[in-house]
């Protein structure tokens, strides 16, 4: 094993540049086993990993200068066309990709783990040696594939790898008909992939790549702001020279308006440089996806849109976890087999739509199948037997609610885990991660056609849009991403059940939340009939906050509070107010969870 | 063996110099280490935060960072009065994390070498807090009691848990 670089900057360096290569070579592979003949793609694989190769051999890097020399040796073959690239290949190529990418991880974290690369090199190695034919056998961890190709398509033979102590082989030519991802033959098992991506490789969170006109428009701006600057200190001499109050007043408007201009300006542009496409987490689905629905024997179409979507690399690093918990749950629970799904008049290929677009101040992020839907009486049977709902709920819940139900923690519909799915964790993660952004996570299902979830996120998590409230004399801010509607109620409009006070609505029944009572404002019960109520939902709940007033709309900046008031339930930091006072910031996810705790221990009223 | 331990409480060498930082609370005169004083400023408008712990009395906005501030009375059990116009907030500063106390008053800031400082005995008037106190320093017939800040604003953040 090879020591560590001493120096800092020339392992970094390598770092960045041999993650970006691996970025591109991940899509390029893919692309590839769509379209093997294009050997455009097939040399660009192939420099990539001749370069990391060349770096990691120049900063002693053993392990990584092995893989990459036989990967790089399996592909050279491949672009002289010496080598078909059959799934097997591209398998093991995968295999190689991923195992490179741990070890420079392992170098990252300056953890040089013995990494077994021995399989790795052997697969490899064993490809190389079946070059005589253009068709290459791949000993195979799996059972053998139980489909045969047709016989008299192609003039293939049985290879013997001579010294592989495995399975029987099989041959697979390359048939032009292979869907993009699965086969209709299912493999048990495949070849010992890498880790799945750790969340690093998403979103490389020490440091990021900004684009240099962003820089420039940067530096621009405060050029701008410079000026104002300068004209301030003048303005301020002017006055001190000959007081006159008209022109001071006339010019520092003037002022004002320019420096609020260019410093929103500035606020933009230096929140734009956090932001990444969302396509950094969306690229590793098509793998992902590719080797779920071949695992799980489906035939799967997975479409993207919107990869330049951008949002807030913090934002980016926590949506990574619930991402791939719903693409498995969409692959694993909503697509049928290939034959159920035929038998039910659709294609054998499910689709699978992934898309990102902006919304006014949100990312609307959503993933779309159309599988076989949500079955709510299935869902509220298990819902039911795992004593998560009482029957009385059950009763009184309304379709949308029942989807719901999937959110609960300890819910599945799996009897059996599967390795991906059905411990009945995941859906809780989703809700949570979501919460944790501020966010909104809806449900639209049809049975037999399809679901699609949809993750409705804030922008960035350092300034928010907020709404400004008054409770009894006090000022808080609730956040905008959080709030659905705001609604001005005659007090005689409440209902009291069971000790909290509900609103009806339209389709279903609002309960509400006195924030003057929760946060303990003195204050005159207001003779005002009226009074406000902000509607704040947090992933698929809702909450209505009771207010005095509504103060308007405000730009937040989000200040911590600090070690000891971090865990004040239902405040979730601070901002500081034009006049210099300190305003607290709403967390209306918490407050909708002790609503929830509250009501269910059915206390005494808000 | 006493300087030893109170060495040990302080941290210092035997017979370093050190500064610190004087004020009174309920008559009673206090002082800390005027390192770990970012500064001292007037009182000023608090804003109130709900579910606090009880000496917690809400955060200020120290030049655009919120800062939680603790009454100091509060924390040592003392009977609570209005703010007068001597009233003074104290900000320290841990590991780069800032609190305000809120002070009587401030008297002044003094040099001793840490010879000076004698263990507080177990007679001082406070139940199991004894480690705030971090020893005594006897001047010019005043009896000065040493804070000890982590533990003063630790215990708080714990209890906040």
């Amino acid at each position: 094993m090879s020591q560590l670089c001493e120096d800092k900057e020339l392992l970094e360096e390598f770092l960045a540049e041999a993650t970006d290569l691996l970025d591109n070579v991940d899509d390029d592979l893919i692309t590839l086993e769509k379209d093997p003949g294009d050997l455009e793609i097939l040399n660009r694989v192939f420099r990539a990993i001749h370069s990391v190769k060349g770096n990691a051999s120049f900063l002693d890097f053993e392990l990584l200068v092995a893989i990459t020399h036989k990967t790089e040796d399996v592909l050279n073959r491949l672009r002289k066309e010496e080598l078909l690239l059959t799934p097997e290949v591209m398998d093991v190529i995968m295999e190689a990709v991923g195992l490179v990418k741990l070890l420079l991880l392992d170098i990252k974290h300056e953890e040089m783990q013995d990494r077994s690369i021995d399989g790795t090199i052997k697969r490899l190695a064993d490809i190389l040696n079946n070059l005589n034919t253009p068709t290459v056998s791949l000993p195979d961890n799996s059972t053998p594939v139980t489909e045969q190709p047709p016989p008299g398509t192609e003039p293939d033979d049985l290879i013997p790898a001579a010294d592989s102590p495995l399975q029987p082989k099989t041959v697979y030519p390359v048939a032009t008909e292979e869907k993009y991802v699965g086969n209709s033959g299912k493999q048990s098992g495949k070849p010992p992939q890498a880790k799945e991506s750790t969340k690093d490789e998403a979103a490389d969170t020490s440091t990021v790549r900004v684009d240099v006109k962003r820089i420039d428009d940067l530096i621009n701006q405060v050029g701008e702001l410079v000026l104002e600057r300068n004209r301030m200190l003048q303005l301020h001499i002017e006055y001190q020279n000959t007081p006159d109050s008209a022109i001071f007043d006339e010019e520092f408007t003037k002022l004002t308006k320019r420096i609020n201009f260019v410093t929103s300006e500035l606020q933009a542009q230096v929140l734009k440089m956090r932001l990444i496409p969302v396509g950094n987490v969306f690229k590793k689905f098509p793998r992902i996806v590719r080797n779920l629905a071949r695992d799980l024997g489906k035939q799967v179409n997975l479409q993207i849109f919107g990869e330049d979507t951008e949002l807030d690399r913090s934002v980016v690093d926590e949506i990574s976890d619930p991402l791939t918990h719903l693409i498995r749950n969409a692959l694993d629970h909503g697509l049928e087999l290939p034959d159920e799904r035929i038998a039910n008049g659709k294609q054998a290929t499910g689709t699978i739509v992934l898309s990102a677009r902006h919304e006014g101040n949100r990312i609307i992020i959503s993933i779309k199948d159309d599988g076989r839907g949500i079955d709510t009486e299935r869902v509220a049977a298990k819902a039911l037997e795992k004593g998560l709902v009482t029957a009385e709920q059950l009763a009184e819940a309304s379709r949308q609610d029942i989807f719901d139900f999937i959110f609960l923690p300890g819910f599945s519909t799996r009897d059996a885990a599967s390795d991906l799915s059905g411990r009945g964790v995941g859906m809780d993660v989703v809700r949570t991660n979501t919460k944790k952004l501020n966010g909104i996570i809806e449900l639209k299902s049809e049975k037999g056609k399809g679901s699609e979830f949809i993750l409705k996120l804030p922008l960035t998590l350092a300034i928010i849009q907020s709404l400004l409230v008054e409770v009894n004399g006090e000022t808080y801010s609730i956040p905008l991403s959080a709030i659905i509607e705001t609604l001005r109620v005659r007090k005689d409009e409440f209902h009291s059940v069971g000790g909290r006070k509900i609103l009806p609505q339209r389709q279903s029944t609002l309960t509400l939340l006195n924030l003057a009572k929760v946060f303990g404002v003195a204050g005159e019960k207001s003779e005002r009939e009226y009074c406000y109520v902000v509607v704040v939902g947090a992933a698929e709940k809702r909450l209505g906050l009771l207010v005095t007033r509504l103060l308007g709309q405000q730009e937040v900046a989000i200040k911590s509070l600090g070690a000891y008031l971090s865990n004040v339930p239902g405040i979730a930091g601070s901002t500081i107010m034009g006049d210099g006072r300190v305003a607290l910031i709403v967390d209306p996810a918490k407050l909708i969870e002790l609503g929830e705790a509250r009501s269910s221990l059915n206390q005494h009223h808000f | 063996m006493t300087s030893a331990i109170t060495n040990k409480q302080i941290g210092y060498g035997n017979g370093a110099i050190i500064q610190l930082v004087i004020f009174s609370v309920d008559n009673e005169e206090y002082g800390v280490d005027v390192l770990k004083v970012r500064e001292i400023i007037r009182m000023t408008d608090i804003t109130r935060v709900p579910n606090a712990p009880e000496f917690v009395d809400g955060v200020f906005n120290l030049r655009g960072k919120v800062i939680p501030i603790i009454s100091l009375r509060k924390r040592l059990s003392l009977p609570v009065v209005d703010y007068t116009r001597d009233t003074r907030i104290i900000v320290i500063d841990l590991d780069n994390e800032l609190t305000g106390i809120i002070v009587d008053s401030v008297v002044e800031v003094i040099r001793i070498t840490t010879d000076d400082i004698q263990p507080s005995s177990e007679g001082t008037p406070d139940d199991g807090n004894d480690a705030i106190f971090s020893g005594l320093v006897n001047r010019n017939n005043r009896l000065l009691i040493l804070l000890n800040l982590e533990i003063l604003l630790n215990r708080c953040k714990n209890a906040s848990d």
